[in-house]
C-alpha cells in the first residue's frame, strides 16, 4: 500500500508543481504541504499511530483520555475550557521523534502490549472563547493518523463541529472515529436515539463510513468498544497511510476541480490566420515583390543590352533599399517599414483567436491562462519577425547563364563596335574618294561591317528580349521561392511565439489533470470527481 | 416624538437596506452582518414596539442547542409547550406562549412579520406557534427560539432574528456550555444592541455550584456585561420532562416578580427600547464606514477600468493619425480605383487626365471603388477590435491585483476578453461611419463647397476620398511613405495629395474624424459598461451612502 502511496504522492508533487503559479495558490499551497508532511510522516515510520481526541468544551476529552490511560494525567475540570495544552500518552517506546514532530512536549509513557505502538493526544476544545485552541486543533488534526472526535449529548449537533471540521473533512472517513460520550446522561431507548440522529447527521456530512461509539468515560460503559477500535487500528499500521491517502485524495481533488472538460487544440485555419497576419506584419508581400524587382533589375544589368542597360543603375536596388542581406543573416536589422498599427491589430486579433479556440472548453482559469501565454510575447514579435525576414534565402543568387549571355552581349557589342568603326572609316575614306583603294569584303552582298554593324544590334536587342523574358520567369520563380522561404521562417516564428506556449500550456493542462488522476488514486475517484 | 422618531426609524432602515457591500474587502462581511442586524431590528422589534408602547413583554428564551430552552419554558409554563427531547436541533419552529387575553398582540403581524402563525397542533418550521395558556401572567410573553449554533443555519437566521425582535432575552447556556465562542457572540450583540439580558445557568452539577457561577460572572464582567441577572439552575432529574420546582426556583422567582410589576416591565421594554435607539447611531456609523471604504474601493476599479478604456480610445486614435490605416491594402485598392495598372505607372500624366479617366472608371466599375470601401472597413474594426481586447485585458490585470477585484473577475471570468457582441457592433458603428461620411458629402457637394475636382469624383468617390483623408491627414503621411509602403506611382499620389490638399475635403475629413472617434469612444464604453455593471451590482451608490447619513443624523436628533 505504502508503494501505490508513493507513487499517488509524486503524481501529487508533479501535479502541484503544474499548478504553481497557475491555479489558486492557497490550493497549491495546501497540496505542496500535504507532500511534505507525507513526507515526514512517512519518515518517522509507521510503528506508532497517532490517534488525537478532539472535541467541543466539556464534551469529556480529557476524562476520555484519563479512562484510556487509566491515569489521571488529564486535568478534570468543570471551569470551561479546561485543557489548554494537548499532551500525549505512548504506549510503547520509540515515538518521540513523532512527538517532536507534532510539537508535543507534554508526553507520558505507558505499557500495554495491546495498545502499543499507539501515541494519544488529548487536545484542547475548538468551540470555547479561546481562539488559540482553535489554532492548535486545527494544527495536530492536521496531521494525525486517526482524529478521534468526541461529543456529549448537548453538543454533538453544533454548527462548530460539523461546518468547520466534518463536512470539510468529508473524504477523510477512514482516519476518524465519532465518540458520543456521556451516555450515563441519557435513558437507555434516548441513547439508540441519540446514536440514530449522530448517524444522520454524519451521513449529511458525507461520512456514512465513520465508526461510532457510544461509551460514558465516567461510567466506562462502552469504553472497551472504543479501546478495541483502536487496538485494531494500532495493530494494523495503516492507520498513518490511510490518513495521508485521504489528504492526498482531498488535494488531488482540490487541485483537479478545472479538469472538467477538454481542449480543443490549436484549429488549424486559426494558425493560418496568424501566420498570414505576421506575413503581413513582417511585410512579406513586400519583401516578395522587391525580389521580383531586384531579379529583373539584376538580370538586365547583366543581360541586357549594353548600350541602354546602363539606364537601370539610376533606379535603387529594391533589396538594397529595405537593406536586406544577399545571405541569410538573421542578425542584420533590415529597413522595411515597421508593421503599422492595424497590421498589430491584426496579430493580436489572430493571436487571441487562436489562443481563446484551442482552450474552448475548458474549465477557468485554463482559457485566461491560455491566453497569457499566447499573448506573453507580443512584444517581442516585431524584432523576430524581422530576424525571419533577414534570415530568409531570399534567392539573389545570379544564374550561371547570366554570365554567357553576358559575354555574348559584349561580344555582340564588341561586333557593333567593330563594325561601326570599319563603317566609319569606310564613310571616311568614301569622303576621301578612295574607297575603291581598299576593298570590302561582302557576304551575300552585304558589307561585312554592316553585317557586323545591324547583325550585332538586332543579335544583342533579341538576347536582352530573350533574356527579359527569361529573368521574367526566374524572378517570378525566385520570388515564389523567396516566399515560401519567409514563410516558412514566419510559420517557425508563430509556433514559437504562440502556437508553442499554447500548446506547452495545453499540455500542462492535460499533464495535471492526468496527475491528478494518479493521485486521486482511482478511476472511480477521477470519474466522480469529473462529475463534480 | 415616537411619530418623529418611527419615521426617522423606517427612512433609517430603507437607507441601511438601499446600501449594497457586496465587493470583498476586509470586514465587508462583518459590516453586511451589522446592516442586515439593524434593518432586522428595526422591522421586527423598534417600530412595533414604538406603534404600540403597552403590547406585553416579549421575552425571547435563546441559546445553545441542547442547552434546555425548551425544557426550561416547559418548566415555567407547567405544560408541555414546547418539544423537548434528545435530538438536536429540538426546536425548529419558534413557540410562543402568553396569557389567553394576550393572544391578540402576536395574532397579527405587528411583530416578526415575516412569519405565518400557526395554532394548535405540532408546530411547522418556519412558523410562529401560537400557544395561550393562562400559566403565564398577563403583560409577559414567553418565546422559545430555535438554538443558535445548531448545524440548521436556518435555524441559526431564525433565532437571530427572534433575538432581535425581543424586549428582552433569556439566554440560556450551561455548566458545558458557557465559555462557547458562538454563544458569546451573541451576548455580546445583546450589548451592542441595549437589550435587557438574564442568562439561566442551567444544569449546573452539585460539584461545581461555587466555581462555574463564579467563573460565569467573572466572564460577564470581563466583557462589559454588567447589570445581567445570572440565574442558576442546578442538575437535577427530569420531573415528567420538566425541572422541579427547587432548582428551578431562582427562575421562577424572577419571572414572578417581574409578572407582578406592571411598572417593572413598563420599565423593561422603555431601558431596551432606549438602548437599542441609542445604540443605532453607532452601529449605524460601522455601514457607514464600510460604505465609505467600498464606494472608495468602488471609485479605485472604476477608475482602473476608465484608464484602461482611455488607452483603448488612445490607441485607435494614435492608429488613425499615424496614417497606417491607409497603407498596404488600402493604398492598393485607391490605385485600383484610379486605374493605375503597370501601364500607368510607366507614365507620367497630369491630375485632370486622371481624373477624367477616373470619372470614366468609377462609373464603369464600382467594384474597384466597393473593395476600397471595405479595405477602409475592415481596417478600422481591425483596430477596434484589438484595442477592446486590449483594454479588457488591461482591466482585467489591474483588477486582478486588487483583492476586491479578484473576486469580481472570479465571478465573472468572460471580462477578461472583449465582449462577444464587440465584433458585430464594431461592423455596425464603421459602416454606419461611412454612411455618415457619404451623406456628409452628399450634404456638401449640394452646397457645393467643394472644389470641382473632388466634387467630379461622386458622391461615392469623395466619400472615400475623405475616409482616406481622415486617415492620412493629421498623420503626416509624406509622399516617400507612400511610395514606400504601397509602391505606388505618382499618379495616385498626386490625385491624392490634390484631394488631401482640399479645404473642403480637409474640412469635412475633421468633421469625420471626429465622429469617428466618437463612435469608437461609445462603443469602446458600452464594453467598459460590463465592469461597470459588475460593480454597481455590489457596491453602494453615493446617492444611498448620502441618504444614510442623513437618516443616521434624523434618528440621533429624533431620539
Amino acid at each position: 500500500m505504502s508503494g501505490g502511496l508513493d507513487a499517488r504522492l509524486a503524481a501529487l508533487g508533479e501535479a502541484a508543481s503544474l499548478a504553481e503559479g497557475r491555479l489558486d495558490p492557497a490550493v497549491v499551497a495546501d497540496a505542496k504541504a500535504v507532500t511534505a508532511k507525507a513526507g515526514a510522516r512517512l519518515g518517522l515510520g509507521l510503528e506508532s499511530t497517532v490517534v488525537a481526541l478532539a472535541g467541543p468544551t466539556g464534551a469529556g476529552k480529557s476524562q476520555l483520555f484519563n479512562a484510556l490511560t487509566g491515569t489521571e494525567l488529564a486535568a478534570v475540570g468543570r471551569r470551561r475550557p479546561t485543557t489548554s495544552i494537548a499532551q500525549a500518552a505512548t504506549w510503547g517506546d520509540g515515538a518521540d521523534p513523532l512527538l517532536d514532530w507534532l510539537e508535543i512536549p507534554r508526553r507520558h509513557r505507558l505499557d500495554a502490549a495491546e495498545l502499543d505502538g499507539l501515541v494519544l493526544l488529548d487536545l484542547p476544545d475548538f468551540d470555547s472563547v479561546e481562539a488559540a485552541h482553535r489554532l492548535e486543533v486545527d494544527r495536530v488534526v492536521a496531521l494525525a493518523d486517526l482524529v478521534v472526535w468526541v461529543v456529549d449529548p448537548q453538543k454533538y449537533a453544533d454548527a462548530a463541529l460539523h461546518d468547520r471540521y466534518l463536512r470539510p473533512l468529508a473524504s477523510h472517513a477512514a482516519a476518524m472515529a465519532l465518540v458520543l460520550n456521556q451516555s450515563d446522561l441519557l435513558l437507555a431507548p434516548e441513547v439508540a436515539t441519540w446514536r440514530r440522529d449522530a448517524e444522520r447527521l454524519l451521513a449529511e456530512d458525507g461520512l456514512r463510513d465513520v465508526p461510532l461509539v457510544v461509551l460514558s468515560a465516567r461510567t466506562g460503559d462502552g469504553l472497551p468498544d472504543l479501546r478495541r477500535l483502536l487496538a485494531a487500528r494500532v495493530a494494523a499500521r495503516e492507520a498513518a497511510l490511510t490518513r495521508l491517502a485521504a489528504d492526498v485524495d482531498a488535494a488531488a481533488r482540490a487541485l483537479g476541480s478545472s479538469c472538467e472538460g477538454s481542449a480543443r487544440g490549436v484549429q488549424r485555419d486559426d494558425r493560418a490566420r496568424l501566420v498570414a497576419s505576421l506575413e503581413d506584419a513582417a511585410g512579406v508581400p513586400a519583401v516578395v515583390r522587391a525580389v521580383d524587382a531586384a531579379h529583373r533589375r539584376r538580370g538586365a544589368l547583366a543581360t541586357g543590352w549594353p548600350f541602354v542597360r546602363w539606364l537601370r543603375r539610376l533606379r535603387p536596388d529594391p533589396l538594397r533599399r529595405f537593406r536586406l542581406p544577399e545571405t541569410p543573416q538573421p542578425n542584420v536589422r533590415t529597413s522595411l517599414p515597421p508593421a503599422t498599427d492595424v497590421q498589430h491589430a491584426q496579430v493580436a486579433t489572430a493571436t487571441r483567436r487562436l489562443a481563446d479556440r484551442a482552450s474552448d472548453g475548458l474549465a477557468p482559469p485554463w482559457p485566461t491562462l491560455v491566453r497569457a501565454a499566447a499573448t506573453a510575447t507580443e512584444r517581442e514579435t516585431a524584432d523576430r519577425l524581422d530576424r525571419a525576414v533577414a534570415g530568409a534565402d531570399l534567392q539573389t543568387r545570379a544564374p550561371l547563364w547570366w554570365k554567357a549571355a553576358n559575354a555574348l552581349q559584349r561580344l555582340l557589342a564588341l561586333a557593333v563596335a567593330a563594325g561601326a568603326v570599319w563603317l566609319l572609316g569606310l564613310a571616311v575614306l568614301g569622303y576621301l574618294r578612295v574607297d575603291d583603294v581598299v576593298p570590302v569584303p561582302e557576304f551575300r552582298d552585304i558589307p561585312i561591317p554592316t553585317w557586323l554593324l545591324v547583325g550585332g544590334a538586332v543579335a544583342g536587342i533579341a538576347l536582352a528580349v530573350l533574356a527579359r523574358i527569361v529573368n521574367g520567369f526566374g524572378a517570378r520563380r525566385r520570388a515564389r521561392a523567396a516566399g515560401s522561404s519567409l514563410r516558412k521562417r514566419v510559420d517557425e516564428v508563430a509556433q514559437e511565439l504562440v502556437v508553442a506556449p499554447v500548446e506547452a500550456e495545453l499540455d500542462a493542462h492535460s499533464r495535471l489533470c492526468a496527475a491528478v488522476a494518479t493521485a486521486a488514486g482511482d478511476r472511480k475517484g477521477l470519474s466522480s470527481m469529473l462529475r463534480r | 416624538m415616537s411619530t418623529d422618531l418611527s419615521a426617522a426609524l423606517a427612512r433609517l432602515r430603507d437607507a441601511l437596506a438601499a446600501v449594497r457591500l457586496d465587493l470583498e474587502l476586509p470586514g465587508a462581511g462583518q459590516a453586511r452582518r451589522v446592516r442586515d442586524d439593524l434593518v432586522a431590528q428595526v422591522d421586527d422589534y423598534l417600530l412595533p414596539r414604538l406603534r404600540q408602547m403597552d403590547a406585553p413583554v416579549l421575552m425571547v428564551v435563546g441559546g445553545s442547542t441542547g442547552a434546555g430552552k425548551s425544557t426550561l419554558v416547559n418548566s415555567l409554563v407547567g405544560s408541555e409547550v414546547s418539544p423537548a427531547g434528545v435530538l438536536r436541533p429540538t426546536t425548529r419552529a419558534p413557540v410562543l406562549a402568553c396569557h389567553p387575553d394576550d393572544l391578540r398582540w402576536f395574532e397579527d403581524q405587528r411583530v416578526l412579520p415575516g412569519l405565518a402563525r400557526t395554532t394548535g397542533g405540532t408546530p411547522d418550521a418556519g412558523t410562529l406557534h401560537l400557544v395561550p395558556t393562562s400559566a403565564l401572567p398577563e403583560g409577559l410573553a414567553l418565546l422559545d427560539s430555535p438554538d443558535i449554533d445548531s448545524v440548521l443555519a436556518e435555524n441559526r437566521a431564525l433565532a437571530n432574528q427572534l433575538l432581535a425582535a425581543a424586549d428582552a432575552w433569556l439566554f440560556v447556556t450551561t455548566a458545558a456550555r458557557y465559555a462557547d465562542a458562538v454563544p458569546w457572540e451573541f451576548l455580546h450583540a445583546a450589548r451592542d444592541r441595549g437589550t435587557s439580558l438574564s442568562v439561566v445557568l442551567n444544569r449546573v452539577p452539585a460539584d461545581a455550584d461555587r466555581e462555574v457561577p463564579a467563573h460565569l460572572q467573572e466572564m460577564l464582567r470581563e466583557r462589559g456585561l454588567t447589570g445581567v441577572d445570572l440565574l442558576v439552575v442546578a442538575e437535577s432529574a427530569l420531573a415528567d420532562g420538566r425541572i422541579p420546582e427547587g432548582p428551578l426556583a431562582p427562575v421562577r422567582r424572577w419571572l414572578d416578580t417581574l409578572a407582578a410589576d406592571a411598572e417593572a416591565r413598563a420599565g423593561l421594554i422603555r431601558r431596551t427600547l432606549r438602548g437599542a435607539v441609542a445604540s443605532l447611531p453607532a452601529r449605524a456609523g460601522a455601514v457607514e464606514r464600510a460604505a465609505v471604504e467600498q464606494l472608495a474601493t468602488a471609485g479605485e476599479l472604476r477608475s482602473d477600468v476608465d484608464a484602461a478604456y482611455a488607452e483603448a480610445v488612445r490607441e485607435v486614435d494614435a492608429a488613425l493619425r499615424s496614417g497606417s490605416l491607409l497603407r498596404g491594402e488600402v493604398l492598393a485598392r485607391w490605385h485600383e480605383v484610379v486605374g493605375t495598372g503597370d501601364f500607368m505607372r510607366a507614365i507620367e500624366s497630369r491630375v485632370g487626365v486622371v481624373r477624367d479617366r477616373l470619372r470614366s472608371l468609377l462609373t464603369n466599375s464600382p467594384s474597384a471603388e466597393h473593395e476600397l470601401q471595405v479595405a477602409v472597413e475592415n481596417r478600422v474594426e481591425a483596430v477596434i477590435r484589438a484595442a477592446g481586447e486590449h483594454a479588457a485585458e488591461r482591466a482585467a490585470r489591474v483588477w486582478r491585483e486588487r483583492p476586491s477585484g479578484h473576486a469580481l473577475l472570479a465571478e465573472a471570468p468572460e471580462l477578461e476578453r472583449a465582449s462577444p457582441r464587440l465584433t458585430a457592433a464594431t461592423e455596425d458603428e464603421v459602416r454606419n461611419w461611412q454612411t455618415f461620411v457619404f451623406d456628409l458629402v452628399r450634404r456638401e457637394g449640394a452646397e457645393r463647397r467643394m472644389a470641382a475636382r473632388v466634387a467630379s469624383l461622386g458622391v461615392n468617390g469623395a466619400g472615400l476620398a475623405v475616409m482616406l483623408a481622415v486617415f492620412a491627414h493629421t498623420g503626416g503621411l509624406t509622399g516617400a511613405e507612400v511610395v514606400v509602403a504601397g509602391g505606388t506611382s505618382a499618379v495616385g499620389q498626386r490625385l491624392l495629395e490634390a484631394i488631401l490638399g482640399d479645404q473642403a475635403v480637409r474640412t469635412l475629413a475633421t468633421r469625420a474624424r471626429e465622429d469617428l472617434v466618437e463612435r469608437v469612444e461609445r462603443l469602446l464604453r458600452e464594453d467598459a459598461a460590463r465592469f461597470e455593471a459588475r460593480l454597481d451590482a455590489m457596491a453602494p451608490d453615493a446617492e444611498a451612502y448620502a441618504e444614510l447619513r442623513a437618516a443616521t443624523d434624523a434618528v440621533r436628533r429624533a431620539s
